[in-house]
């Protein structure tokens, strides 16, 4: 009988795990060092300000600024707002080693989900500008679409290495140049979308 | 024989009474002194039933002017649900009763219900009143997402 009950035992435990491990999921981590961090606890505010020397280390980017201001997420639930300011610099580097370094005065990060989709973006204001091999680009706002791997800008302005034959990209000629969509296309003037300057 | 007899119990005695005298300047030197306690604070009407935030300690030594030195503190805040929102804990600490705040150059850990969003750093400061903490030095936070899966255009 008790030799049943062991046997019952342990096809419980084991049933136990393999349910387990049907349930996981793969999570990625994002590391934020700074000098100092304050906590407002109170149930409206739930804000963590990170001050002096700050340093993201997220998979898909690196960020650095003075101040950061991380929402806390709810129970069970994830980060959906984070603002930088002062001094922000990012640097990203995708899978084919390609980078694209960024600079701005301000940076929002913005997570949400409507209606089944996934909204991720950063956006940069305050002498906003992007550069990676191809050029540069400036703008106000630029907005790296994270759930696409885009970029948009208002008020662009491009500026592209210039490459001929297959050269390699240098930085001692380069050609300026101002892009501005028709209006057929859709999208507003001025607007440049899905703008390939990084392919992650 | 009386006389080395009369001496020994005479030592025995001193040596008695000193260790006695000893003892009584050592419990006179010892503090009041609590161990695993617990303060519990609740939200205000009409939820006064439910436990806003439980202080608790593995060991409590008071000082003058409303300090306790607090060994093993451990904070935890609880939303309206009755689900813990934040845990704070810090091996050693200093607490004012008066002031109601916690602070310790040391260690301390924070973070959410869930764990997924975790952080250490030395030396911090704990305003029960206003409910905001300050880690002064070495900040280190992790924060755990679940993977989003990327699909380049």
């Amino acid at each position: 009988m008790k030799f049943f009950y062991l046997v019952a035992f342990a096809i419980f435990i084991i049933g136990f795990d393999l349910d387990a491990q049907t349930n996981s999921t793969v999570t990625t981590r994002t590391r934020i060092e700074s000098d100092t961090v304050n906590f407002d606890l109170n149930l409206n505010a739930r804000q963590a300000v990170y001050t002096g020397d700050v340093r993201v280390d997220d998979p898909q980017m690196k960020l650095r600024c003075a101040r950061l201001t991380v929402n806390l997420p709810a129970d069970g639930g994830r980060v959906d707002r984070i603002v930088a300011e002062t001094n922000v610099v990012i640097d990203t580097t995708n899978a084919d080693g390609q980078t694209m370094h960024a600079t701005s005065d301000k940076a929002v990060y913005i997570y949400e989900v409507q209606n089944g989709a996934t909204n991720e973006t950063v956006t940069l204001t305050g002498n906003a500008r992007v550069e990676n091999a191809q050029g540069w680009l400036t703008g106000e706002p630029i907005v790296w679409n994270r759930a696409n791997n885009s970029l948009s800008a208002m008020n662009q302005k491009m500026i592209f290495r210039q490459n001929l034959d297959g050269m390699q990209p240098t930085n001692s000629e380069r050609t300026k140049t101002n892009l501005s969509l028709p209006k057929s296309l859709d999208a507003a003037p001025g607007v440049i979308k899905n703008v390939d300057l990084n392919p992650f | 024989m009386k006389t080395k007899l009369n001496s020994a119990i005479l030592i025995l005695s001193v040596l008695w009474a000193a260790k006695f005298f000893m003892v009584m300047v050592r419990a006179q030197n010892a503090p009041a002194h609590a161990s695993d306690f617990t303060s519990v604070e609740y939200f205000d009407a009409p939820h006064q039933q439910q436990m806003k935030s439980r202080l608790s300690g593995a060991e409590a030594q008071p000082l003058a002017g409303g300090l306790l030195v607090v060994k093993k503190l451990k904070l935890e805040t609880f939303g309206m649900d009755g689900k813990t929102e934040y845990i704070v804990e810090a091996p050693d600490c200093v607490y004012d009763t008066m002031q109601r705040t916690a602070s310790s150059p040391g260690a301390l850990k924070f973070q959410t219900g869930d764990g997924k969003f975790r952080v250490e750093g030395d030396g911090f400061l704990w305003r029960q009143n206003d409910s905001l903490l300050t880690i002064s030095n070495n900040v280190r936070t992790v924060i755990e997402n679940p993977a989003e899966n990327k699909t380049k255009l």
